[in-house]
């Protein structure tokens, strides 16, 4: 405690230069993490075979801005070369590239001229391309394999805000302190406040948020719909998710059981048979399909399907929202424990019709008497913290 | 506040000065010391600031604003492939199995999670064990995921070698001795599996010249040699405690280690149990050197030191000669009534039992004379169902050590033995072995003697393994393999198959065998196929026994005896030594498991550790205290303990510990014992004169959990005697009426809808055995923390023994008293959180929330029972807390329903609520009521001996709540009225 005067001074210096590196550091990291894309260990086995010339005679072959020698395919009309935040039914120039890499035998001018798949014949009619073509569009593909499936850009509107902020704060700061330009020092006081104000806005939000993630809705590997199954062909969700009703995890359906119906199914009305395949090709190579988790509850918290679909009969889509409308599965809420329990405490029980509930003996009265209309989660233990965490 | 009770102290220090408070015993400088100047210490700093901590406060503000920008990550979800048809996720799937190592033996259901074995489980199909088991089957699922141990495939001269070449070579040198004749050996232990026995012979008729050495290292081959004199039969006989209203134990620790302690145990606790209905009990009596667990038990213990106690059998034999008219040894007269004894014996004819636990024909043949004489055998005793252990043969395998020392062998192999260890004289092995051109060790992980063996041939886990066990004539079990193998091994009986050319595997084998063998001794299975799938999937198999007429007792030459005894007891000295197999780390196989070196001993509550035991009066006269280390017989060097109950003159060791090559956790812990083992007459005895012993140091300190938790001056066991429980069935618990009667308090009555869950625990059958402690570790992740954080009292066990001497310091009498969290209807610990963190379901739990928790400790403060933990560090992925969940493959035995706590928070025992939960969702989701004994917390369920009863108050017509009427019920510290939902049965002794 005594050396606070002094050497606590210079530590206070340290802890600053500390931080300022900290957050140099986060931010050069998070801004390093999104140019590093997927490049796949196939790249760099093909690769030399292709100069950058070959490249840009690629990119403008595919992009229709020079004509194939059978006249002007726009490839990327369809075969869309960055992302988008809609569904598009058809293989994107990565997913294209991937699959080429992936396969060996993979050939663009004999998947042309033999295209296989009534979507693909009809998408495709009159097109082909010759081999030095083909060589060209390879060199197209691999530069977009290297490049990776890309990021969906939004305007970061908070983010500028918040740093905006903070560069006139900092300003308004020098300026009270050391240059004194501005003679009325309430503008420095007002800018300062109402910027503490704002961050601190930010900083609880976001904080509340840290590890929230509603609306997420990834692109998945497959371009499975929700919409097309559920929706568009009326399948129970527990035809595929299995589980549900008896045990804890609801349970992603294994690739065997997608193939239960697409060992028919072979081509899809919308995507036609590309995405399909990527099943079948899964279980030639023996690789599970690698889908994006989205719906992750806080640590520490324990949830059970069985007790919510099995014994509560909740709608799935109570808690996963409409699903049966979704062609990218989004998640609908925040998962937060806030909304799992107002939900335990407004929900009622079906308690008189199952036999477990007897010997809440009390209630029973309670409800013979006319006291008590029905009984809520709440009132069973659905308040109790380790009901959920333990 | 004493009326009517026996005054408890709980070591030696406690009785001299209950006044002292214990926390300063064994206190260290280190404990002195404040946790903030310890922890500033580990990071080389001075102690931190108030300004520091608010300047870390704003930097951990900015950064949070920071990170929170920052994206989620993205995570996967992998489903299967093809989903395996018998797997649901997030579900357990149960594979029957068994447990075999030496005699030890239990049929288990294994639970595993997505593929992994997480829990092991003593079977309830079966009749000899009845769902209990032990605290190294609980722990044996660890030893799965030992990565540092384990070998990952096969070795030649400590290099990784392919299976290709490890076959070749080893086949062509095995062929090439065969065809010129040459000596080969098999070294195996005594097996259970009759399928693999079949195969070793085919093995050996395969490979002329071939020798099958079968050795123990602790051995039970003196009751088969008696057996094979009384009888002329070659076996150890059925031992039912059950049918017992007396047991004689000299020295046998049947309830801890001796011959089979799980079935053991079982029917020890049926003719302990007492209620109104059953008001009368065995009466036990037991005679030893050593303080152990069955003695601990015993309504009389007669303390004294192994040639004194030999005596006291011979006295008994000669007593009982005497009363039914036969010939006596015409040995002395002992300080001890025995010619009460031998009465009370034949008042009870053909309901009392006498074991002996030493390894001395002589001595077996006397028990089996008396056991004859009190007509025993075919009560008690059944000689028909024999049991199949003990077949180990000394005499062979001295003559074997002997060629093998001389290189007489040009090929030898270990099977799940490993004698550099355990052999008296090790360098004879490790010579041989330098001599010997082909030697293979078919180790699973590392021991002393494969690390001299050429070739590693390394075998599967058990629970990668196929295997079947005979441990009782007609009791059959099978095991299945729960997983793939993690390494590249083989099983043992894979290997000999493939070295004989088979095509076979031994899967294939062994169902061969079965369906041949077995099939026709049944008659619930139509066809091979069904019997063989169903037999799989219980796990046991009862083919009854043939009803033949067994040979009667032939007293044979009680001189020859009689001689034999006197010339073993010219070895009484002074001082005289006696080892035994530790409870938890048996004969040291199992060293390397964390869990039981961390398992308080419940006699000393050491852990970590082993130690010579002496009694206070011994101690004194060696003039040596607690701390100093000596050594034995020039042997090793072990740190005293003063140890109440211990015969004055005996000075005990345990077995199982100084192994050398085990593995990072059982390396160097304590010292080998089995060096001191003497040979007699073709026997090797566990118990011999100290010849000599110097003292080497002294202050070592033990890591003992005795101390932590100091009940002082209050009735916390309550104990009384049958003939009072006769007269009043409240006996010894008179306080409780008292208590209820006073209580007054100021919270509104408590009242549970639907269930209140409640714990009662029988004091007069608990044994003390700890396999609750270690069951309650698997099921709830709970860390080890080791040597020196034990000794800084921060064990995290979530139950624990409490071990209470009373009486006199060299004949106490023992209780025990298994402590978890109360669940106080009025907790203490809930009124002082200040964040809410643990707070009373409508169910009666006391709960814990983790994620809530800031770590005041506040709740331990108030706890009245000291049964909360605090995380002091993060025990998972932490180098310094390397035991098993600092590994990738360590943390696959984690329990995925409960949760790995963090650094700061403090945890407790929750009645294993994720086991309720998952009870009530399955009943809920039945639509039906939930049924008494359908939740079974670990500790319930691993019990052998059924001491502990789970259930819910609110249905009146379960046994828990039948229990708690009953007048042998009390609350620990009930005076508080903390309204315990834990309830503990009145202990009561027989003492005639």
């Amino acid at each position: 405690m005594k050396n606070t005067s002094a050497s606590g001074k210079k530590r206070g210096h340290l802890y600053a230069f500390t931080a300022i590196l900290s957050l140099c550091l986060i931010i050069a990291l998070a801004t390093l993490s999104s140019f590093s894309g997927a490049v796949d260990e196939h790249v760099a086995e093909k690769e030399e075979s292709y100069s950058r010339d070959d490249l840009r005679r690629g990119q403008r072959l595919f992009k229709g801005l020079v004509a194939f020698e059978s006249g002007i395919h726009d490839c990327s009309s369809c075969h869309y070369p960055s992302r988008t935040d809609t569904m598009n039914w058809n293989p994107s120039a990565h997913d294209l590239a991937m699959r080429w890499l992936q396969e060996d035998d993979y050939s663009i001018r004999e998947k042309l001229a033999m295209p296989v798949g009534q979507r693909m014949i009809t998408d495709h009619a009159g097109m082909s391309v010759t081999e030095r073509e083909e060589h060209l569009i390879e060199a197209y593909l691999m530069e977009v394999a290297r490049r990776g499936p890309g990021e969906l850009r939004a305007i970061p509107v908070n983010a500028v805000i918040f740093w905006g902020l903070g560069i006139l704060m900092a300003l308004a700061l020098v300026d009270l302190l050391i240059t004194k330009k501005i003679r009325f020092k309430i503008f420095h006081v007002m800018i300062l406040l109402v910027g503490l104000m704002v961050h601190m806005q930010y900083a609880v939000a976001e904080s509340r948020n840290l590890g929230r993630t509603e609306g997420y809705a990834p692109d998945q590997p497959i371009k499975f719909s929700h919409q097309v199954h559920s929706g568009q062909h009326d399948i129970d969700c527990q035809y595929c998710h299995t589980i549900s009703k008896f045990s804890p995890s609801a349970g992603i359906p294994s690739n065997n059981t997608c193939l239960n119906c697409h060992n028919v199914i072979r081509e899809g009305s919308q995507s036609g048979r590309f995405e399909i395949d990527k099943m079948h090709r899964a279980e030639a190579s023996g690789r599970p399909i690698e889908w994006i988790r989205i719906h992750k509850l806080p640590d520490h918290s324990v949830f059970s399907h069985a007790q919510h679909v099995g014994v509560g009969g909740i709608e799935c889509q109570d808690c996963h929202g409409p699903v049966e409308t979704m062609d990218i599965l989004r998640q609908q809420e925040d998962l937060s424990m806030g909304w799992c329990l107002s939900c335990h405490r407004d929900s009622e029980v079906a308690f008189l019709d199952n036999p477990y509930y007897e010997p809440f003996e009390r209630l029973h009265a309670l409800i013979r008497a006319g006291e008590l209309d029905a009984v809520t989660a709440a009132e069973l233990g659905g308040e109790d913290c380790m009901s959920c965490h333990h | 506040m004493n009326k009517g009770n026996t005054r408890y102290w709980k070591s030696i220090g406690d009785l001299a000065e209950t006044r002292e408070l214990s926390i300063s015993e064994d206190a260290g400088g280190e404990e002195q010391r404040s946790m903030m100047e310890i922890l500033a210490d580990e990071k080389n700093e001075t102690a931190s600031s108030r300004r520091d901590f608010l300047k870390w406060c704003g930097i951990s503000f900015f950064s949070a604003t920071v990170i929170s920008a920052c994206e989620n990550p993205v995570k996967k979800a992998i489903p299967y492939l093809t989903q395996p048809e018998e797997l649901t996720p997030g579900m357990a799937t149960w594979y029957a199995s068994t447990y075999q190592h030496g005699n030890e033996y239990c049929p288990v259901l294994i639970k595993t999670r997505d593929g992994r074995p997480i829990k092991i489980e003593g079977n309830p199909s079966s009749a000899l064990t009845g769902g209990g088991s032990s605290a190294r089957v609980q722990a044996s699922v660890l030893s799965l995921y030992d990565d540092g141990a384990r070998y990952h495939g096969p070795l030649k001269h400590a290099e990784a070698a392919s299976w290709e070449t490890i076959d070749r070579e080893i086949i062509g040198q095995l062929r090439n001795a065969a065809a010129r004749g040459e000596k080969m050996a098999l070294v195996c232990p005594s097996l259970l599996s009759p399928s693999t026995m079949a195969l070793i012979k085919a093995f050996r008729e395969a490979f002329a010249g071939l020798e099958v050495i079968t050795w123990d290292a602790v051995s039970y081959e003196a009751i088969r040699q008696a057996h094979k004199e009384s009888f002329g039969l070659d076996l150890v006989p059925c031992y039912q405690f059950d049918q017992a209203e007396l047991i004689v134990s000299f020295s046998a620790d049947f309830l801890g280690t001796w011959v089979s302690p799980v079935s053991h145990a079982k029917q020890y606790a049926s003719t302990r149990r007492i209620s109104e209905d059953k008001p009368h009990m065995s009466r036990h009596i037991q005679f030893e050197g050593t303080l152990t667990l069955t003695g601990a038990n015993a309504d009389e213990r007669v303390p004294v030191k192994p040639t004194q106690e030999i005596r006291i059998l011979m006295a008994l034999y000669d007593a009982m000669a005497e009363a039914t008219g036969n010939i006596g040894l015409g040995a002395g007269a002992v300080d001890y009534d025995v010619q009460a004894l031998a009465g009370e014996i034949l008042d009870r004819k053909g309901k009392s039992i006498i074991v002996c636990g030493h390894n001395s024909k002589e001595c077996q043949m006397l028990v089996n004379g008396i056991n004859a004489m009190a007509g025993n055998y075919g009560r008690t005793l059944d000689n028909s169902a024999p049991l199949h252990i003990g077949r180990g043969d000394q005499k062979s395998f001295e003559r074997f050590a002997g060629k093998l020392q001389r290189g007489e062998y040009s090929a030898v192999l270990f099977y799940n033995t490993n004698p550099v260890y355990h052999y008296h004289q090790p360098e004879m092995i490790r010579e041989g072995l330098e001599k010997t051109a082909l030697s293979v060790s078919f180790a699973s992980t590392r021991d002393e003697t494969a690390s001299h063996c050429t070739y590693i041939v390394p075998d599967n886990h058990y629970l990668e393994s196929w295997n079947d066990a005979l441990f009782r004539e007609g009791h059959y079990s099978l095991a299945q393999p729960a997983i793939h193998p993690l390494f590249k091994t083989r099983q043992f009986q894979d290997s000999l198959l493939r070295w004989m050319d088979r095509e076979q595997d031994f899967h294939h084998f062994m169902k061969q065998y079965w369906q041949e063998q077995l099939f026709p001794k049944q008659d619930a299975y139509p066809d091979p196929a069904s019997f063989w799938t169903h037999s799989l999937q219980a796990g046991v198999l009862d083919t009854g026994l043939a009803t033949q007429a067994m040979p009667a007792y032939r007293s044979g030459s009680v001189r020859e005896v009689a001689m034999a005894l006197q010339q073993m007891l010219q070895g009484e000295a002074e001082m005289e030594f006696s080892a035994h197999p530790h409870l938890a780390m048996g004969d040291g196989t199992h060293a390397n498991n964390p869990w039981l070196q961390e398992m308080p001993d419940p006699i000393s509550s050491v852990t970590w550790d082993n130690y010579a035991a002496l009694s206070p009066a011994s101690a004194r006269s060696l003039n040596l205290r607690e701390g100093d280390i000596i050594r034995i017989n020039g042997q090793g060097e072990w740190p005293v303990l003063v140890q109440p109950g211990q015969a004055d003159g005996c000075l005990s060791l345990a077995l199982g510990y100084g192994r050398t090559q085990a593995g990072k956790a059982g390396d160097g812990v304590g010292s080998n014992a089995f060096p001191l083992s003497r040979r007699m007459a073709g026997q090797r005895l566990l118990f011999g004169p100290v010849d000599s012993w110097e003292k080497v140091g002294d202050g070592h300190r033990f890591a003992r959990t005795q101390t932590h938790f100091s009940m002082e001056g209050r009735a916390i066991v309550r104990e009384s005697t049958l003939d009072k429980y006769r007269m009043d069935p409240s006996a010894g618990n008179e306080l409780h009426a008292y208590h209820e009667k006073h209580a007054l308090t100021l919270y509104p009555e408590d009242h549970f809808d639907g269930h209140h869950w409640a714990l009662m625990i029988d004091l007069n059958a608990c044994t003390g055995c700890s396999t609750c402690v270690i069951a309650c570790q698997s099921e709830n992740n709970v860390p080890v923390v080791g040597k020196d954080e034990v000794r800084r009292r921060r064990i995290m066990h979530w139950m624990r023994i409490d071990r209470y001497y009373n009486g006199e310091a060299d004949k106490p009498g023992i209780v025990f008293q298994p402590v978890m969290c109360m669940h106080c209807d009025h907790a203490p610990c809930e009124n002082v959180c200040p964040v809410a963190a643990t707070m009373h379901s409508k169910e009666g739990l006391n709960q814990m929330a983790y994620n809530r928790c800031v770590g005041t400790k506040f709740c331990i403060n108030n706890c009245p029972y000291k049964v909360r933990r605090f995380n002091w560090f993060e025990y998972a992925r932490n180098e310094a807390f390397d035991y098993h969940m600092n590994s990738d493959l360590g943390r696959m035995v984690l329990n995925p329903d409960v949760t790995v706590r963090e650094r700061g928070v403090v945890e407790k025992c929750s009645f294993c609520v994720q086991r309720i939960q998952a009870a009530k969702v399955t009943a809920k989701n039945e639509r039906r009521r939930l049924k008494d004994g359908e939740v079974l917390p670990a500790c319930v369920q691993s019990c052998p001996a059924e001491a502990l009863v789970f259930g819910d108050l609110n249905d009146k017509s379960s046994r828990v709540a039948q229990l708690i009427k009953d007048p042998r019920n009390y609350h620990l510290l009930e005076e508080l009225h903390t309204l315990p939902s834990v309830g503990y049965l009145t202990k009561i002794r027989n003492p005639e």
